[in-house]
């Protein structure tokens, strides 16, 4: 009744001004015009708009125009860089003008829709919005082909779930750099039938950058595998592998039917940090092959995810286990039927009714941040921050089926004599278990799909492994990952669907 | 015998439901209470089992002063008392059977009925009442998915396993139509004829008042405002019972001849 009258009311009290004036005045300050014709509520809300709109571009501009000095040339290099600026300004100036002439005619007692107004502030937040969230949907398109690659490794990252075990033939050669008196250090002791090799000479001089090749050492092998590559190595005195290069390709060989091969090769050029108390460095030259032999085998990223998915469930399970013992006492407290009886448990009604709604408004991912500060990372911190999410969500859920219980059927139970335990058994009991049930697996549901990302932040669990091989850029690991991720939350979905639809 | 003395009844918002009511119903009547809505009905038959406890007065049931028990005393005398709700107050997601049971749960130990677990001699007994009103094959369904004449049955199948002396029935056909109104109505008669029970029940239709009360007690803001006896209520005209009644009087007749359409037409 009240609340109808008041713009009514509004409307025929005359002005305080004449309306060229409200105009001129709503030039001067926006809105102010329309506060002098009494139409409070609109001035206070152009203004707002109006100030806020002012405050976003002078900041759009700033940003836009960085790294230059004096105001005139921050707009002039952001309406350069950014020409969608330039419409904004176009529209604000329209808008403080429209402001302006809406004063007007508001004093003039017009009867006009602030639509049009609403509608331009709304266009101005569009575009404005449009920038500041760098949207850019031709990114969509013109990436693509980049992302092609890595998305396809996602969809399908299969081929990363196995390994094949290797097994590595190699064996080694220490050659002496450079020459000198004394003898080159032994040839080891290769084991009988196993791979072996043989080099001339056993010493000899590096390559110069620029300048002298190396000494070519010509070296043989024995005791291969005959028909797969042999891949040469070499290791310099401070124990670093690398490739041999000559002529810039890596340098193989594969060895004849008997498994024997001999290939020149070229000491490489290497900076090494000078040492002049030895007269002399050994460098291994290694010939290497790798064969891979048996059935295939689960990776390791594989198994990784099979035992962080299994740490997901359990986190999300845990978590609602928790959740659910705790939730239950505090329902009560939480539930107005039970709780108005006086002043006192009105007072607790209200605490825990304002607690539940605080937590349950702030993000399970904020709360494991936060636990993470008191127990550290790993699955505890998930589950901590779940469970306080659980107990405030369930609490009001369950709650409010307790509000909701049917006060008959309990008068009835009364009416036939039965005693207090009997009645709650009879009356109540009933009534509350398939609520009970019913959000007790709707929030078990929840709490996975949850656990599932919490990891991201340290929680414990697969949003862990993923954000980590995400950024390795190890996209079809990431893909194993987000394929348990599915399945799991899917299978979760049809089962918690299930066991609701058989209890309510 | 069925004493109320001086009974009042002001609810905690100052509401006076029940203003010094005395009378009383013999063994083995039928008395049916009419009156408007709000003219404190209800009120009246739950201050008698104690769902609501008197502000003022005396109930006296077989020399026992019902409203100064508390308790252990209090559960035993409703044990004695049948009730029977205008929204059958059955516990809906539970089996008739356990709706049914939990009529005897006041003479059953409570650490059994925990678990669900009730005499060979109460199971029989919730049998005989399901079949005695028909609805022995619904018994393992779930009570809401019954229709409502057979939900009130369950109701009355649930107040006979207290082996009642009394029953009360707070508008048991207000949520029914007609026909079912009868069916419900006769069934409680043949408690009040064959099995000797005394039933107090609040009605809206003056037909069904005039076919099955022994006697009739009108209420108006919660004073009595009308005695009559079965003979009286028979000879009184639509007029008359609206003077006492109220605009909310209204006829079911016909509905037994098979005039269907006009049910549709009382409310
Ligand atoms: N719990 C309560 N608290 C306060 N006032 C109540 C309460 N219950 C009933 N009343 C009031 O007491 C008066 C009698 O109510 P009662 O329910 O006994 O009427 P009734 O004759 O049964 O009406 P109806 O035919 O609508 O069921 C009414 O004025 C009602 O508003
Ligand atoms: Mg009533």
């Amino acid at each position: 009744m009240n609340h109808r009258k008041k713009p009514e009311q509004e409307a025929r009290k005359p002005s305080l001004v004449p309306p060229y004036l409200a105009g001129l005045l709503s030039l001067v300050v926006p809105g102010l015009g329309q506060f002098l014709a009494r139409t409070y509520r609109r001035g206070a809300i152009l203004l707002g708009s109006f100030i806020s709109l002012v405050g976003l571009m002078i900041w759009r501009i700033q940003l836009a125009g960085k790294r230059v000095e004096g105001a005139l040339e921050i707009i002039q290099k952001a309406y350069r860089l950014r020409p969608i600026l330039i419409v904004l300004t176009v529209l604000m100036v329209i808008f403080y003008l429209w402001i302006a002439y809406d004063a007007y005619l508001m004093a003039k007692r017009t009867r006009g829709t602030p639509l049009g107004l609403i509608f331009m502030v709304l266009i101005i937040f569009f575009i404005m919005g449009w920038q500041i969230g760098d949207i850019n949907p031709v990114a969509l398109v013109t990436d693509l082909d980049e992302a092609a690659g890595p998305l396809s490794e996602v969809l399908w990252p299969w081929e990363r779930a196995v390994t094949y075990p290797e097994e590595e033939i190699i064996a080694i050669m220490p050659i002496q750099v450079p020459c000198t008196e004394s003898d080159p250090p032994d040839v080891p002791d290769y084991g009988e039938g196993e791979p072996r090799l043989e080099a001339e000479p056993r010493c000899g001089q590096l390559s110069e950058q620029g300048g002298e090749t190396g000494t070519k050492i010509t070296l043989h092998g024995e005791n291969y595998l005959p028909g797969k590559t042999v891949n040469i190595l070499w290791e310099d005195p401070i124990g670093n592998e690398f490739r041999a290069r000559q002529g810039g390709e890596y340098v193989k060989v594969v060895p004849d039917e008997n498994g024997e091969f001999t290939i020149d090769i070229v000491l490489p050029y290497r900076l090494l940090p000078p040492s002049a108390t030895e007269p002399s460095y050994i460098w291994d030259l290694k010939a290497r092959q790798v064969t891979s032999l048996g059935a295939a085998q689960a990776s390791k990223e594989l198994k990784l995810a099979i035992e962080k998915i299994i740490e997901t469930i359990f986190i999300g399970m845990m978590a609602t286990f928790f959740g659910v013992i705790i939730a239950l006492p505090v329902s009560f407290l939480a539930a107005r039927n039970l709780m108005s009886a006086n002043k006192f448990t009105l007072i607790i009604y209200y605490i825990a009714r304002g607690v539940m709604n605080i937590v349950r408004s702030i993000e399970p991912l904020i709360w494991a941040v936060i636990a993470l500060i008191v127990v550290g990372l790993g699955p505890f911190a998930g589950i901590i921050a779940l469970t306080i999410h659980s107990i405030a969500a369930l609490g009001k859920l369950y709650s409010e089926a307790i509000e909701s219980i049917d006060p008959g059927p309990i008068e009835a139970v009364q009416a036939t004599g039965a005693n207090w335990a009997q009645t709650i058994m009879y009356g109540v009991v009933p009534q509350i278990i398939p609520p009970f049930v019913s959000f007790t697996i709707y929030r078990w549901d929840i709490n996975i799909r949850m656990s599932t990302i919490i990891g991201m932040v340290g929680g414990g669990g697969i949003g862990f492994l993923l954000i980590q091989w995400m950024r390795l850029l190890d996209y079809k690991a990431a893909g194993i990952a987000i394929w348990f991720i599915t399945i799991t939350v899917a299978i979760l979905d049809y089962v918690s669907a299930e066991i609701r639809e058989r209890f309510v | 015998m069925l004493e109320v003395k001086n009974l009042t009844k002001v609810y905690d918002d100052g509401t006076v439901a029940l203003k010094n009511i005395s009378f009383t119903v013999e063994d083995g009547e039928f008395l049916i209470i009419i009156g408007l809505s709000g003219s404190g009905k209800s009120t009246l038959l739950r201050c008698v089992n104690r769902l609501i406890d008197p502000t003022e007065g005396d109930i006296i049931w077989d020399g026992v002063n019902l409203a100064k028990l508390e308790g252990e005393e209090l559960r035993k005398a409703r044990r004695q008392i049948g009730m029977i709700f205008q929204h059958f107050n059955l516990v809906r997601r539970s089996s008739v059977m356990t709706n049914v049971l939990s009529g005897r749960l006041g003479y059953s130990p409570t650490f059994q009925t925990m678990m669900h677990q009730f005499k060979e001699s109460d199971r029989e007994k919730a049998w005989q009442a399901l079949e005695r009103l028909g609805i022995e094959d619904q018994a393992f369904k779930r009570a809401d998915e019954l229709s409502g004449g057979q939900q009130q049955r369950v109701g009355i199948a649930r107040a006979l396993m207290q082996d009642p002396e009394l029953i009360l029935a707070d508008e048991p056909v207000a949520s029914l139509d007609p026909v079912l109104a009868h069916s419900i109505l006769t069934y409680l008669e043949r408690l009040n004829q064959e099995d000797e029970m005394t039933i107090v029940c609040s009605l809206h239709y003056l037909d069904l008042v005039q076919r099955y009360s022994t006697r009739v007690l009108g209420l108006r803001e919660g004073e009595i405002v009308y005695r009559g006896t079965r003979e009286e209520i028979r000879a009184m005209t639509d007029e008359e019972f609206q003077e006492i009644y109220g605009e909310q009087a209204q006829r079911v007749t016909g509905g037994l001849e098979g005039n269907l359409d006009e049910f549709g037409l009382g409310e």
